[in-house]
């Protein structure tokens, strides 16, 4: 996938003329950030948490190969085998040896935006390993073939109808008349036996907490749950970046990730695992593997972009962004969508693929106001957009124009004289104060742009404002 | 191994020395934990009923499994169900006693009408349940059955997740599970639904039980 400059302004234009979709996005996202500002007021000292928590993901990165090596052996002691994958094609294939060793044909997932980046349902597909996608959203839109609108809630942008029609052709059940309810109770029963047949389940991981070697998983449904404890074995897919060192920490983090995604005080269900079922456990898996994801991230670290790392993917910055509401998921081109997205996709993924992303800002820093960990995102906004330049992925034209503002700017004589020149030149596009350009020039596609005043603001101060009460 | 090397060496190249911070501790504290609990597990569509002894709280028990009608019912045997001899009290139930009973536990929780269990904490500030893998202890039965009924003696209160880990021991079971209420899911037009793949009714019998601990 890319998303050049031209490729986002088409898909952002569909967005926006889709009233629906813009309906659909707005309660999403309105629901999500004010259960985020109702569930963190509730504490007593919620501002002293995020700084705390700022303070324990800055710590952790610094010696991420302690701390990874420590849960490794943690981990290794409690039963689990532990993988580390260079890339993408690194996991894909750790999953598909383990499920070929097992002769496995089925497995069920939990969701996992990890598993979305490395794209490890096609590659399973591939592998003939049949994956069967099992949070409700998910499913939803594995059905479909999308991809996730939003890293926490992934087919918001599905309409019931359609979502009717999907479930119908998966389960052979009329629908048509069917409440909500009865959707979520058809896809418990289709999922079910799938659940139970499965020979793997796949997981991504929320933490690892490297004291224990243990893996937490959150989730509401209940789907993670029965992915990891039903299934003989079970793969879990982290980021390498997702290691904190002890259990008050993890608190921390717990404390601070359903509050700062849903509003939730904690997800329904944090599930904690700690190697494969012992002699005394009555049931769980036979094997549990934990696949250490690097993928670009290691060669974050001691950069300007370390600190992106520090992301717990609750969502929060897409929920508040100015764009992310107005585009949708979608235009992003990538499982990572919103602030979090312009950021950890080029870097993930390669700037000259995603030039469009970086762009995507109006620089508001409403993102980093929500982050609960204080990433400062406008602030690596602005570093990409810097080595967009620097790396000649800025088009021509645009350079140049941005040279010719710059120089223009620059003193103050030559500002005002330019100034004054423009202000003749619009005349004959000027209509109503607004620019009517003729359409191969319009620089604002079909948007108001203003003209220049009759007269500067500067001239109107002096003369009226400062000169006539002084 | 050639990735791990690779990828430890970079990691290792970033290594810096790092600030030692010390615990978050809790800044809570609750004039009434039991009500605060209730609550707050009622707020998450939890069902909570409340008893003074342990035998009106099974009672309790008694009276929600004759109303839902409960034919078969998946038993954790642990604290402080285990001290109930839950096959005699119900004749005309079948029950799966877990470690004790035979056949296919997996099959049973699947198809059974109720899970019940103990906790092994609670948690106060947000209404939450913790239940931990172990002998007698299926995770299974906590979220395969339609519908959970979990005894809560109030001296398993803590305040929250940074008293539950300050009190932490050093064995960590195979498995443990906060649960905040019924399974559900917002994913089909932002509406919630309980009962998406786990429980829809969680039921929280609590009562005293004279005990005191942390």
């Amino acid at each position: 996938m890319s998303a050049s400059i031209s490729q986002f302004r088409s898909q952002a234009d569909s967005a926006i003329n889709d009233l629906p979709l813009q309906e659909a996005i707005d309660t999403a996202t309105g629901n999500f950030w004010r259960g985020r500002e109702g569930a963190l007021e509730e504490l007593p000292d919620s501002e002293g948490l995020r700084d705390h928590f700022k303070a324990i993901r800055s710590a952790t990165l610094a010696q991420l190969d302690e701390h990874l090596e420590s849960f490794e052996s943690n981990a290794k002691a409690a039963g689990t085998h532990v993988h580390w994958a260079e890339d993408a094609a690194e996991a894909c294939r750790i999953v598909i040896d383990i499920g070929k060793t097992r002769g496995v044909t089925l497995a069920t997932k939990g969701k996992s935006m990890a598993s979305e980046e490395i794209h490890l349902g096609v590659a399973l597909e591939e592998a003939g390993i049949e994956s069967v996608e099992t949070d409700l959203g998910e499913w939803i839109i594995q059905l479909a073939g999308d991809p996730p609108f939003h890293i926490i809630a992934p087919a918001i942008h599905k309409r019931r109808d359609e979502i009717v029609t999907l479930i119908e052709n998966a389960s052979g059940e009329s629908l048509q008349s069917a409440e909500i309810e009865d959707l979520v109770a058809a896809s418990r029963r289709l999922l079910r036996s799938r659940f139970l047949s499965a020979g793997m389940g796949i997981t991504g991981g929320n933490i690892l907490v490297s004291e224990t070697g243990s893996l937490v998983l959150v989730e509401n449904e209940g789907n993670g749950r029965f992915v990891s404890a039903s299934p003989p074995v079970h793969i879990a897919l982290v980021g390498l970046e997702k290691v904190v060192p002890t259990w008050d920490d993890a608190a921390v983090w717990l404390q601070l990730l359903a509050r700062s995604s849903t509003g939730q005080p904690l997800s329904v269900y944090t599930n904690v695992v700690t190697g494969p079922r012992k002699v005394d456990d009555e049931d769980g898996p036979e094997e549990v593997h934990i696949i250490l994801l690097d993928n670009g991230r290691s060669q974050l670290l001691g950069g300007k972009y370390e600190e992106i790392l520090q992301c717990i993917r609750c969502g929060a910055c897409l929920n508040i962004c100015p764009v992310y509401r107005e585009v949708g998921g979608h235009t992003y081109r990538s499982p990572y969508s919103g602030p979090i997205g312009a950021v950890i996709t080029p870097l993930l993924m390669g700037l000259e693929e995603y030039p469009a992303l970086p762009q995507a800002s109006s620089l508001c820093g409403a993102c980093r106001d929500v982050c609960p960990a204080r990433i400062d995102l406008p602030r690596m906004l602005v570093e990409l957009r810097n080595d967009e330049v620097e790396q000649g992925l800025v088009p021509w034209s645009v350079r140049r124009a941005e040279e010719a503002a710059a120089w223009m700017l620059m003193d103050v004589d030559r500002y005002r004289r330019l100034t004054g020149l423009m202000r003749t030149a619009q005349l004959p596009v000027l209509k109503d104060g607004d620019l009517r350009m003729p359409s191969f020039l319009d620089p604002s596609k079909g948007r108001k742009l203003k003209g220049l005043a009759p007269r500067p603001f500067r001239e109107i101060w002096q003369s009226e404002l400062e000169g006539g009460d002084g | 191994m050639g990735d791990r090397e690779a990828i430890l060496e970079r990691l290792r190249g970033a290594s810096r020395p790092a600030e030692r911070l010390s615990p978050w501790l809790t800044r809570r504290t609750f004039e009434n934990p039991v009500d605060r609990f209730c609550e707050c597990l009622t707020n998450l569509k939890g069902d909570v009923r409340r008893a003074e002894s342990a035998e009106a709280a099974w009672t309790i028990v008694d009276n929600l499994l004759d109303e839902m009608d409960a034919h078969s019912v998946v038993i954790n045997q642990e604290p402080p169900v285990d001290g109930m001899d839950t096959v005699a009290r119900w004749p005309e139930r079948t029950c799966y006693v877990v470690g004790e009973s035979e056949g296919d536990l997996k099959a049973f929780c699947a198809d059974c009408d109720v899970g019940l269990t103990g906790v092994s904490a609670a948690l106060v500030e947000t209404g939450s349940l913790i239940v931990e893998s172990g002998e007698g202890r299926s995770r299974l039965a906590t979220l395969l059955p339609p519908v959970h009924i979990a005894m809560v003696r109030v001296s398993r209160l803590t305040t929250d997740l940074f008293t539950w880990t300050a009190g932490r021991g050093d064995h960590i079971p195979t498995n443990v599970t906060v649960i905040s209420g019924p399974s559900k899911t917002a994913d089909i037009e932002f509406t919630l639904t309980l009962g998406a793949h786990g429980p829809k009714r969680l039921i929280a019998v609590v009562y005293e039980d004279g005990e005191m601990d942390s």
